[in-house]
């Protein structure tokens, strides 16, 4: 085949493509991210690029104005390499991967709207539920040197010093490290740390290292979610977090929800191509931490980590093509303790990963640990637990019984899918008021910077507001046109948030007919997996003590506005109760404690997934549900005065 | 014996009255009320039903270009005159209503809105039955002329369409401003239908005021699953939900007559039967159901087929 050199500006990168191969893919191969919220499908316009030189073929496309044709503007995904070509990827095409600065997720585990004792303090619940009992455990030990009345074995020397300290049956340790104890225990003058990790039931001497490192063991929590990654890097023996930090899941470039990668996994190394993007990510957040903290890698001995069904296969590199045909059965659930090298990630060579076991294909490790974390499980009243994000899950049961289902919702609340959507960070527009007569708008950005788009909790104020102020329809239709906020495109009219000239962007800030569309099912999605779950086991929404709200932007949730739109069921506000990513907190608590583990190990087993799609009501609730707040507003009597 | 057991339902259907009187301040000899019903089709004993289902002849503004043999050979002497059209149905076959199918407005004919204007007002003039009168189905070009259409029959209480979810607020607005009554369509889905009655009435125009197009299938073409939304919606309104207690309108002869069983000639299916009974049989058999689901008005072509169900709904009533 012929081979073409592309060129990329301005990382001046250039890489080997093959004649025909898609723009969008040349640049991943070439460790270039450009945005492509819709997958590659020339739906969502994002991915532009501006040909400097050389020959492409394209296909039509009505996401391009006629003047940036003009000026040589493609679509990247709809774009073919047909010889040499020099490419100039502008700064708003690209995927931004940068973290979260301290003070944002300060905010993302505080909550910006709700007073910070609404949220519940994960520590607290630690410290009074499990014991500590980390994953990997260092010990420092001083051996007695054998002679000839005690000539027992260097190894089993080592195991008698541990069961001084801790009653433990079976022990085990890897050859390599049998392979140099005798030098290793005799020239650090049998003076060692051993590691010790729980590995399936068993207890593995992890780690054998010269003098005392026991006082520095870490460790690190991530929940992978199918948009953002987020870790804390823990030190195992104070329990104290010593940073979080979140990044967008770098996958996004293959889709954004788990189906569309687990298509792309079936194309030619697409698998291959998932898993290093995630693990690159992990990575990167793992090597930050290392710097910021001055800590030796190697002193970094376990990773936990709480993710979807799908995330935990593309970590593990494990086919994930089940999941997503009928019968709709995942490769495995619980997957054993491995060393974290399997996985390529990035510690002590030795050191362990764990996952936190998933209950089915589309309710994973990140709920069963959110269940945990939110003592959902302990409640003698009737509870929900509501994970918006882009897979929604709930959860509904007490200290009694526990079932699940889970929602396609799709990225919209996650600031993904939407044209002026971002997570919620520096400059996102987060609340927002809309004048209902001069229709001027008040709103507060994160960091009080100036605004660069809009994240989830400010879409669903906007929706909220535009409804009160008559701006849009129950069905989610922009009613007027004349209104300098108010314009007609060609797919339909859009709304302005901010002028460009309030903005840090040379453009406005709007939201469109589509977005409101795209947000209208994310939210029906989640209402109507809520609403059957909760009939399905006999129930109504009136019997629910409390539902705990947990989701990358769960904290911020206005929960009035939330009830306007129709996302969350029309009840007294006292009962939601924010956990912020609960599955975070989750994957911390196991990671801190065995019997955590044992204890999501339970949860796994004992949750019954309920799949949705067998309901026959299901499509119909669904449909009811897109509408605002809801087809039948008798569901919803409080909101029904408001707008 | 069996004790009968007789429903008691909470509520009732909306009754839409079409047309207007001279006293009323309109043209028509005669207004028809339709609706009001208080249980379901045809269960007198159950409870009132106090409006008999009416059938309005389709006239258009234009040829028709795929009307079959079967049907050309009634309409063809008048039809290039819409105004005769609309007489000899009235004069000829007695028709209750007629409902004006603007299919001349489509942008591939091109129909002005002066002229739609003028036939109106023509037809005012000469025809004294109520008027359903109905887009081309181009959402901007009806934007354009039916609010013309409505201005112009202002005080006629017709009933004009079709508004759907998407494309509601222009014709919502001029029906409400000009009295007339309001068709509202949704593709076979309970949920749509109830929204869009919901969108129209936050505008202000009354549930009394709205008539539901359920979107129908002939029979063979999805006929069952019209039936169980009309019969889901009908159960619904009279269970106590305000917000869809409408009555249906069902273009059953659009439906039929695209169907081959209807419009094939002889000389394609030999097997089939005669043209001349089997198309208005089967138009027949798609509207005797639909009355079953709780159909109000029918719209509909063959004059024979016309006549059969007419007498079908003299006879049931008649018990």
């Amino acid at each position: 085949m012929e081979k073409i050199k592309v060129t990329f500006y301005p990382d001046n990168k250039t890489i080997e493509a093959n004649k025909g191969q898609t723009l969008l893919s040349v640049a991943i191969s070439a460790g270039i991210y450009i945005n492509s919220s819709c997958g590659g499908e020339g739906v969502c316009g994002r991915c532009k690029v501006i040909l400097k030189k050389g020959e492409v073929l394209t296909q039509p496309t009505g996401r391009l104005t006629l003047e940036e044709r003009k000026r040589g503007v493609y679509l990247a995904c709809l774009t073919t390499v047909q010889s040499d070509l020099e490419i100039e990827i502008p700064e708003e095409s690209r995927l931004s991967f940068d973290k979260l600065s301290p003070e944002e997720v300060e905010l993302r585990l505080r909550g910006l709207y709700g007073e910070s004792e609404d949220i519940l303090s994960s520590d607290s619940l630690l410290d009074e539920v499990f014991v500590h009992s980390p994953l990997a455990t260092k010990l420092y030990l001083e051996l007695p040197p054998p002679d000839l009345n005690d000539r027992i074995s260097d190894l089993e020397r080592l195991y008698r010093e541990i069961r001084k300290n801790y009653e433990i049956p079976i022990m085990q340790t890897g050859l390599a490290n049998i392979r140099r104890l005798s030098e290793l225990l005799r020239s650090a003058d049998w003076k060692v740390t051993v590691t010790l990790g729980k590995r399936n039931g068993t207890v593995e001497i992890v780690l054998i290292e010269p003098n005392d490192t026991s006082k520095r063991n870490y460790g690190l929590a991530f929940d992978i979610g199918t948009t953002t990654i987020c870790g804390e890097l823990i030190d195992l023996n104070t329990k104290k977090i010593l940073g979080t930090k979140a990044i967008y899941n770098k996958q996004a470039v293959f889709g954004p929800d788990v189906i569309t990668r687990i298509i792309y996994a079936q194309e030619q190394d697409g698998l291959e191509k998932l898993h290093h993007a995630l693990v690159d990510g992990m990575n990167q957040i793992i090597q930050e931490f290392i710097q910021e903290n001055k800590i030796d890698l190697n002193d970094v001995t376990c990773v936990l980590c709480a993710g979807n069904t799908t995330m935990i296969h593309l970590l593990l590199k494990i086919e994930p093509s089940y999941i997503r045909k009928e019968p709709y059965v995942p490769t495995a659930n619980f997957v054993p303790t491995i060393r974290a090298a399997e996985a390529g990630i990035k510690i002590n060579p030795r050191g362990l990963l764990s996952c936190v076991p998933g209950v089915s294909s589309y309710v994973g490790g990140d709920v069963v640990a959110g269940t945990l974390s939110c003592g959902l499980y302990k409640e003698k009243d009737l509870c929900v637990l509501i994970d918006i994000g882009t897979n929604g899950e709930i959860v509904l049961g007490n200290n009694d019984f526990l079932v699940s289902c889970a929602a396609s919702a799709g990225p919209a609340f996650e600031g993904s899918g939407v044209v002026c959507g971002m997570r919620a960070s520096s400059g996102a527009i987060q609340k927002i008021k809309i004048d209902p007569k001069t229709y001027n708008v008040e709103y507060s950005t994160i960091g009080s910077a100036l605004p660069r788009g809009i994240c989830g909790s400010g879409y669903i104020d906007i929706l909220a507001q535009m409804l009160k102020a008559g701006i849009i329809d129950k069905s989610g239709k922009i009613k007027f046109k004349n209104h300098p906020r108010i314009r007609e495109k060609d797919f339909g009219k859009e709304f302005v948030v901010a002028f460009k000239e309030e903005t840090s962007l040379d453009s406005d800030i709007v939201i469109t007919e589509a977005d409101i569309e795209n947000l209208k099912r994310a939210k029906a999605a989640i209402f109507s997996a809520t609403s059957i779950l909760i009939k399905h086991m006999g129930f109504d929404f009136k019997d629910i003590a409390k539902i705990f709200i947990a989701g990358g932007f769960g904290n911020y949730l206005d929960i009035k506005n939330a009830k306007i739109i129709g996302l969350l069921p029309d009840l007294e506000e006292e009962k939601f109760i924010f956990v912020g990513n609960s599955s975070l907190a989750g994957a911390r608590q196991i990671l801190l404690s065995y019997p955590a583990m044992q204890k999501a190990n339970e949860l796994a087993r004992k949750i019954t997934y309920f799949e949705l799609s067998v309901d026959p009501n299901y499509m119909e609730e669904y449909m009811a549900a897109l509408f605002f707040p809801h087809t039948d507003i008798l569901r919803f009597p409080n909101v029904k005065n408001l707008i | 014996m069996i004790k009968q057991h007789l429903e008691n339902w909470s509520s009732e259907i909306n009754t839409v009255t079409i047309g207007a009187t001279k006293e009323e301040g309109g043209s028509c000899r005669y207004n028809i009320k339709i609706g009001g019903e208080k249980t379901l089709p045809f269960l007198f004993k159950e409870g009132s039903l106090p409006c008999k289902p009416v059938i309005a002849y389709e006239v258009w503004d234009t040829v028709p270009s795929d009307w079959p043999q079967e049907l050309v050979r009634f309409y063809k002497d008048v039809w290039t005159n819409p105004i005769d059209w609309a007489e000899k149905v009235v004069k000829e076959y007695h028709a209750d209503l007629i409902c004006l199918k603007l299919a001349g407005i489509h942008p591939e004919i091109g129909k002005t809105p002066d002229e739609i204007a003028k036939l109106l007002g023509e037809i005012l003039r000469k025809i004294d039955v109520p008027l359903i009168i109905i887009g081309c189905g181009d959402d901007q070009k009806d934007n354009l002329v039916l609010p013309i259409c409505s201005q112009v029959t202002k005080g006629q209480r017709c009933l004009i369409g079709e508004v759907t979810q998407d494309n509601y607020r222009t014709l919502t607005a001029s029906v409400l401003a000009d009295g007339h009554n309001i068709i509202a369509q949704s593709p076979i889905d309970i949920n749509i239908a109830k929204q869009l009655n919901i969108l129209i009435s936050d505008m202000g125009l009354p549930l009394e005021r709205i008539v539901i197009d359920p979107t129908v299938g002939a029979l063979g073409y999805g006929l069952e699953y019209t039936y169980s939304i009309m019969e889901r919606l009908r159960l619904a309104g009279l269970n106590g939900d305000k917000v869809i207690a409408s009555p249906f309108i069902c273009f059953v002869g659009q439906e039929t007559w695209r169907a081959k069983e209807a419009k094939a000639e002889d000389s394609e299916f030999p097997q089939w039967g005669k043209a001349s009974r089997r198309g208005p049989l089967w138009e027949m058999i798609t509207a005797v159901t639909l009355l079953q689901a709780g159909a109000d008005i029918l719209v509909m072509r063959h004059p024979e087929a016309i006549r059969k169900v007419k007498e079908y709904i003299e006879l049931a009533y008649s018990v």
